[in-house]
């Protein structure tokens, strides 16, 4: 164990608080998503699988060995994506926190497999580069983890396809910096393509339900 | 307070908190000895109250009632319904079409496709086979589960899935989950949370 236990302490609060935060700005539905935050070289602690981000405490993380994620200690039963939160960490030793989400204008692009150009200064900065989407592998298999880090390969955020949105920064703060960048700029992206779709000049939601009932109805 | 109708009022309110303010849902949960707790007709989901929950007896239930004990006798794992209208079912229910799988989460909490039935009873049994939900012409969707929990989920999975589907259908392409997949996720899924939602079925009758 290379690490001390009140720096342990202060990242089971970070993990607890990225779950609470999640939620407060809507960028994760229920429990769905998941966040990680590294301790050593070879250790991070996890969110639990499948429960309530407001009803967590700190205590309930659980450590997951980096090299093998099957092994964990402490905490509640790990999230079932711990694989490629480890692999992100196993290959990027300047990472230290990781997201996993589905917010909706991620999971628009997710869904149409489309990889999002750089909208931004600031997402050129945070992500560094456009934003590819990652090959399909049910959730938890080894085609998922592949998938995630090939689209990650000196990115610092990626759409899994028809799933959800992977981030990964220098600490957690960085990482919520990341997802927002990702979720404004897929919301600036549909915006954009609905306006040269439609041919009008004002977005909003109602010219999108308009023009689909248009061309969709049967 | 009867435990059916706490927790039927609890899941309006978060339907509320998740934006879903609804003046023509109707939320139920089936209860023993052939009856059903559910929402009175015309009040609003912001506006429930406990005094808003009627208890039905399912043999004699009549217009909307009648449509929720037709599914709880079609579906025996059927034990919650939300009948609502989320912002992004709109436009999917009326132009009539099926959303594809287009989300790993939709493949598992509401199944492989969801289909659009006209507003009778027939055809939304029809097309609630095999799928935890279906859209209805004009009218919204229906959601089933075997908790409330479930069913709630189910409309919050279904509205993602039905944004997904529109936006992508307008700004280029939808590509969807393979068959096979979808149905595997699904089958692994009600597996998985069956011993969570067995807990949810516990709710007893406490008049």
């Amino acid at each position: 164990m290379a690490w001390d236990k009140e720096t342990e302490l202060r990242l089971r609060q970070v993990i607890k608080d990225s779950g609470v935060n999640l939620l407060k700005e809507n960028l994760v539905q229920g429990t769905w998503g998941n966040t990680a935050a590294r301790l050593d070289e070879d250790h991070m602690l996890v969110t639990p699988t499948g429960l309530d981000y407001i009803a967590l405490t700190p205590e309930d993380m659980p450590i997951v060995q980096i090299s093998d994620p099957s092994i964990w200690s402490d905490g509640k039963k790990p999230t079932s994506e711990r694989k490629i939160h480890a692999a992100i960490m196993a290959a990027r030793p300047e990472i230290n926190a990781t997201i996993h989400s589905h917010p909706v204008y991620c999971s628009i692009l997710a869904s149409a497999r489309i990889e999002l150009p750089v909208m931004s200064d600031e997402m050129q900065k945070l992500v560094g580069g456009p934003a590819r989407v990652g090959a399909y592998g049910l959730p938890g298999t080894k085609a998922l983890k592949k998938g995630t880090v090939a689209a990650m390969e000196g990115r610092n955020a990626c759409f899994m396809a028809n799933h959800g949105v992977f981030c990964a920064g220098k600490d957690m703060d960085e990482a919520f910096e990341i997802i927002r960048i990702m979720e404004k700029s897929s919301y600036e992206y549909i915006k954009q393509k609905t306006l040269e779709a439609t041919g009008q000049k004002t977005y909003s939601d109602e010219l999108l339900f308009d023009y689909f009932v248009s061309k969709f109805s049967k | 307070m009867n435990k059916y109708v706490e927790k039927i009022v609890e899941y309006a309110k978060r339907l509320v908190e998740e934006g879903i303010n609804d003046d023509k849902a109707c939320i139920s949960l089936k209860a023993t000895q052939g009856y059903m707790y559910a929402t009175k007709l015309g009040v609003s989901l912001k506006d429930i109250k406990d005094t808003d929950v009627v208890k039905i007896e399912l043999a004699t239930a009549e217009g909307e009632y009648n449509l929720h004990a037709s599914v709880y006798a079609a579906k025996e794992d059927v034990n919650a319904i939300c009948h609502v209208h989320p912002k992004w079912v709109a436009p999917v229910a009326k132009a009539g079409a099926t959303i594809p799988t287009v989300l790993d989460d939709m493949a598992q909490i509401v199944g492989p496709k969801c289909k659009t039935a006209n507003n009778d009873v027939k055809s939304i049994l029809a097309k609630l086979k095999g799928c935890n939900s279906c859209l209805i012409k004009d009218d919204g969707c229906i959601t089933t589960g075997r908790s409330l929990d479930e069913a709630y989920t189910c409309v919050l999975v279904l509205d993602k899935a039905a944004h997904c589907f529109v936006s992508s259908a307008v700004i280029g392409k939808n590509v969807t989950i393979n068959f096979f997949e979808a149905k595997l996720m699904q089958i692994i899924y009600k597996k998985k949370y069956s011993k969570a939602n067995q807990e949810n079925l516990q709710v007893s009758e406490e008049e």
